[in-house]
């Protein structure tokens, strides 16, 4: 499935569905669903990263919960990271 | 020169600085480091914004930044610079909070990309949100009075009204709209935030009671950020002691400064 994080496009493997996945707790689906966690270590190409907040299609998600966190096809992840501001 | 004023309280924490100072647009980090050293604020703001992982400049930059924090004994002000929405601003603040560890958020939420400035609806109700999420939050408004109290009444015991649009170094647009707000906010911590361009614009602010000045870019845009940082630090003392001192009335006549009195060759001619 296909999600974008950061705006940038990028495709992970399963076969969960976007309904499937929502009702994932509920029907005990035998499909293995695809986490935040696991997101995120596709993006950052497993190079340990810490210094970063993530938000889920608008809703911050936090650290303790990326591996409970099931994301979706067509899913938007946000990663920000600090910078200067004023 | 010794420059000495009072404490500025941010939901209870006692600062000796009154001054706060942003991060950004400074020619280099070790400029940014040495002109927030010689403003001697002890709060800096900073933000989130994407960034491709590969670079690392966030972390790089984060640990830069906690560091002076660190050396002045000082403390982190997120901001949610870019939000339009308050779900966006909500969204953002929470993140922040994760990463920087702070309860404080200047929260900004803009409504128009010509002046950046904020939208009150939208400014109130991520306000109200935050505050029961336990936000410490530290409004980014105009300034309206009715809005400033509706901030107040809401929880937020700090208000930052802007002097003029973000950047643009206008300085104080509206004097009698933020002596007003003052008058009847008196108990209130007032922060000017946003338009200051010369050290006379904050020492005006100061001058009429405001607690303290939120201020970068007239310092990291100066021709020389550390010189006028300094310079800074010392307008918030003058205006401070100038209120303290209590400045003279107005009045509509002459009055020598001289006493006339014994004045020689006085009708002489």
């Amino acid at each position: 499935m296909k999600i974008k994080i950061n705006g940038q496009t990028l495709e992970l493997t399963s076969k969960l569905t976007s309904e499937q996945s929502s009702k994932r707790t509920i029907e005990h689906s035998n499909e293995t669903p695809i986490y935040v966690d696991d997101a995120l270590t596709k993006y950052f190409n497993n190079q340990q990263q810490s210094t970063f907040a993530l938000a889920l299609n608008g809703d911050f998600i936090g650290r303790d919960d990326y591996c409970s966190t099931p994301v979706k096809a067509n899913d938007n992840i946000d990663i920000l990271f600090p910078i200067q501001g004023g | 020169m010794t420059l000495t004023t009072g404490s500025l309280n941010i939901y209870g924490q006692k600062l000796s600085s009154r001054l706060l100072i942003g991060s950004a647009l400074y020619p280099s980090p070790q400029v940014m480091k040495q002109a927030i050293l010689a403003s001697g604020s002890q709060v800096v703001t900073l933000s989130l914004k994407r960034q491709n992982p590969q670079e690392n400049s966030g972390a790089q930059i984060w640990q830069y930044i906690q560091e002076i924090v660190t050396q002045v004994n000082g403390f982190l002000l997120p901001n949610t610079a870019g939000c339009k929405t308050a779900k966006e601003a909500i969204t953002l603040a929470k993140m922040s909070r994760e990463i920087f560890k702070t309860d404080w958020i200047k929260l900004e939420v803009i409504g128009d990309d010509y002046n950046l400035q904020p939208d009150p609806i939208e400014l109130l109700n991520a306000t109200e949100q935050l505050l029961n999420d336990g936000f410490n939050v530290l409004p980014y408004c105009t300034d309206d009075l009715v809005l400033c109290q509706r901030l107040y009444n809401l929880g937020c015991q700090v208000i930052m009204p802007w002097a003029s649009p973000i950047g643009t170094g206008k300085g104080l647009m509206n004097p009698y709209n933020l002596e007003t707000i003052r008058l009847r906010l008196p108990h209130a911590t007032l922060i000017l935030d946003a338009g200051i361009g010369k050290p006379s614009d904050a020492c005006l602010a100061m001058e009429m009671g405001y607690d303290g000045i939120l201020l970068n870019s007239a310092i990291a845009l100066a021709d020389d950020p550390v010189t006028m940082a300094k310079a800074f630090a010392g307008a918030l003392v003058a205006g401070e002691q100038g209120y303290i001192a209590g400045v003279m009335q107005e009045r509509q006549t002459a009055h020598p400064s001289t006493p006339t009195l014994d004045t020689p060759f006085w009708h002489q001619s």
